[in-house]
């Protein structure tokens, strides 16, 4: 848990400095399953600040998910407070919601989710459609190549190795330059190898600056990260800033 | 932007699902094609009926004697229209241009030597050339003399010296109408056919001539009128009515014991019989769109399930509702446009081939059946299209990527 709070609960944003890029408080989400109100999430307060490398673990049932959703502006959560680089986001309307999950998050699934008829360079423009933007080739060429695919960008899913389409998942989701990168057990459908390689490119891609949420439930995923947030029952079981190896770990 | 992404997207959807696609808008192909195709061939025909009548002259009248219908009708005594009705008509209406009785008889046997067909004959007078716009070609009209004097001549259809296997040298030459001998004096110019009937297929003889072979005609006379102009027509209209209602002795409480019809009135009830056409092509599209349009909505909504996945990524990278919503309306408007854009191919077709039948009038597609076979598979589209579109739009994003 965070145990002490800097900031004041209506200025989530420190004159002067740059805001945390997610700031939540006392955030908790209720289901109705049947008649019966299921907890998923309890109460978490959770800060991560810009340039950050945060890995999310617990196991199934430990809100994970629900919270990844919450941060990722999927779902609202039932009572608490989000503030996204700065702006109070917990209570947007769908379609605000859409537009800041389009320029601030940058999701990474599991399988990748690529249009399967459409080359690496129009998955990878996809989000700038929505946000309207007008160099969308020239930006699209550019997040490719921050991934190492420049070569690649005819190429259609199918003509892609899995790591390739990783790739190109993550090409989307940097070319919006967004606050935060939420990666939702990126190397879950890799080899080791493969799973290596991505995560070397995550580690690169904070070296430059980018801020990154990486939800995972293998422990040595988790080891590369700088940070640890440990979830169980819906509450932040530990929140570890110097690595789950007891800070070795440089920056 | 979006747009051309969305319509992009739409042309790639269609075309990965080409044989799908192609059998979704067979309904929307089968509306289009009889929009075209019945618009096209009632547009010829009324353009070819009303350029037909319009050629008669916009003044032109027709007189005939009728018994009216019902019991007041079966109380009149002889109904009858003769030669003198015909010449108080002449002397009196002081809005006619010329008038000419016309004694039809439907069917007439022609001999030229061993040669004996069957034709229409029509008794007129010397203005009836005029008045129904049939020029002689070879050969000379009738005159006034000639009908006076009951000349036993008569003047062909182009149809009739065909039938007879003869040429232009017949006129000079005697035939054999109805037993009778006639000298042929003229030929008329080709007229063509309308509805499949020739209007070549006739023999023209003075109807003096005419009365005098069929003594049962001599008081039931039909009359060809022209007015002076057309702003004239309902006045003499007018005029015709009252001197024939005195000549006859009719009470004001009596109906009329003929009938008069202005070629404006011929015009209407031609109108009435195309708008009929159209009433049932509406009916055809209407089913045809019915079904064209589920037809639609259902593969949309089948779409939509299989791209589950791909529309919560939509929206985990920024797509809002109203952009998914955009997106599959695009595609059933585009799937709709591409029913549309065979209809209207296939309508053309059609047109063509019924154009190839001998007696066909010219068949022309007019650009607004284009436009509005285009017009109605879009909105077919857009209408049955909001119900997937909605349904993709509305899929909680968390759902739509857990989806199987």
């Amino acid at each position: 848990m965070i145990a002490d709070d800097p900031l004041p609960l209506d200025t989530p944003a420190t004159v002067g400095e740059s805001p945390p890029v997610i700031l939540l408080r006392q955030i908790t989400k209720t289901y109705l399953m049947g008649t019966e109100k299921v907890r998923a999430l309890d109460g978490v307060d959770l800060r991560i600040d810009a340039n950050e490398f945060v890995a999310i673990m617990g196991p199934s049932g430990s809100g994970k998910s629900t919270l990844m959703n919450i941060v990722g502006l999927l779902d609202v959560p039932t009572s608490g407070q989000y503030w996204l680089a700065g702006r109070d986001v917990a209570r947007l309307s769908q379609s605000e919601q859409a537009r800041e999950r389009g320029r601030r998050i940058g999701f990474v699934f599991q399988t990748f989710e690529l249009l399967p008829r459409q080359t690496a360079l129009r998955n990878v423009e996809l989000p700038l459609v929505y946000s309207g933007v007008r160099d969308r080739r020239d930006r699209a060429v550019e997040a490719l190549r921050q991934v190492g695919l420049a070569d690649r960008m005819g190429h259609r899913p199918n003509q892609m190795s899995g790591g390739q389409r990783q790739r190109v998942a993550i090409a989307r989701a940097l070319v919006q330059r967004p606050a935060l990168i939420l990666a939702d057990e990126p190397t879950g459908n890799l080899d080791t190898r493969t799973s290596g390689e991505i995560l070397d490119l995550f580690d690169d891609l904070h070296a430059k600056g980018q801020t990154i949420v990486l939800v995972t439930h293998e422990p040595d995923i988790a080891a590369r990260c700088r940070r640890v947030v440990r979830l169980r029952d819906g509450r932040v079981e530990s929140d570890d800033p110097s690595g789950p190896d007891g800070g070795t770990v440089s920056c | 932007m979006l747009i051309f992404a969305n319509v992009n997207t739409a042309i790639e959807q269609i075309w990965a699902n080409k044989l799908r696609s192609v059998l979704t808008v067979v309904g929307i192909v089968i509306a289009v094609t009889s929009t075209i195709t019945v618009v096209s061939v009632v547009q010829g025909f009324t353009g070819y009926v009303s350029d037909f009548l319009q050629g008669l002259g916009t003044n032109a009248m027709w007189i005939w004697p009728e018994r009216p219908g019902g019991e007041a009708g079966k109380r009149l005594g002889r109904v009858t229209l003769d030669l003198r009705d015909v010449e108080a008509l002449r002397a009196e209406c002081s809005t006619l241009r010329s008038i000419s009785p016309l004694i039809p008889r439907p069917s007439v046997a022609v001999a030229l030597g061993r040669t004996e067909i069957t034709t229409q004959l029509e008794g007129v007078s010397a203005e009836y050339h005029a008045i129904r716009n049939l020029p002689v070609e070879v050969g000379r009209p009738f005159a006034f003399l000639d009908v006076e004097r009951r000349h036993p001549i008569c003047i062909l259809g182009r149809e009739v010296l065909r039938k007879l296997d003869a040429g232009d040298d017949l006129v000079g030459r005697t035939l054999l109408v109805d037993g009778r001998r006639f000298r042929v004096v003229g030929i008329l110019a080709e007229k063509g056919s309308v509805l499949g009937n020739s209007l070549d297929d006739l023999v023209l003889i003075p109807y003096t001539v005419a009365m005098t072979m069929y003594p049962a005609t001599r008081t039931s006379i039909a009359l060809t009128a022209r007015a002076f102009d057309e702003e004239q027509v309902p006045e003499a209209k007018a005029q015709i009515v009252s001197l024939l209602r005195r000549r006859h002795r009719l009470e004001a409480y009596q109906p009329n014991d003929f009938q008069i019809r202005t070629q404006d009135e011929l015009l209407t009830a031609f109108n009435s019989i195309s708008i009929a056409a159209t009433a049932v092509l509406a009916g055809i599209v209407g089913i045809s769109l019915l079904v064209g349009g589920i037809g639609i909505m259902n593969v949309m909504l089948v779409s939509v399930t299989e791209r589950t996945r791909e529309i919560g990524l939509r929206k985990a990278v920024g797509a809002r509702r109203r952009d998914i919503m955009l997106q599959f309306l695009t595609e059933a408007v585009g799937l709709s446009l591409l029913g549309g854009g065979l209809g209207v191919g296939l309508g053309y077709a059609l047109t063509a081939i019924v154009s190839l039948h001998p007696q066909m009038v010219d068949v022309a597609v007019p650009l607004w059946a284009v436009a509005l076979g285009f017009g109605i598979s879009a909105g077919t589209g857009v209408v049955f299209g909001i119900l997937p579109a909605l349904k993709a739009a509305l899929l909680n994003p968390i759902d739509a990527l857990r989806h199987e």
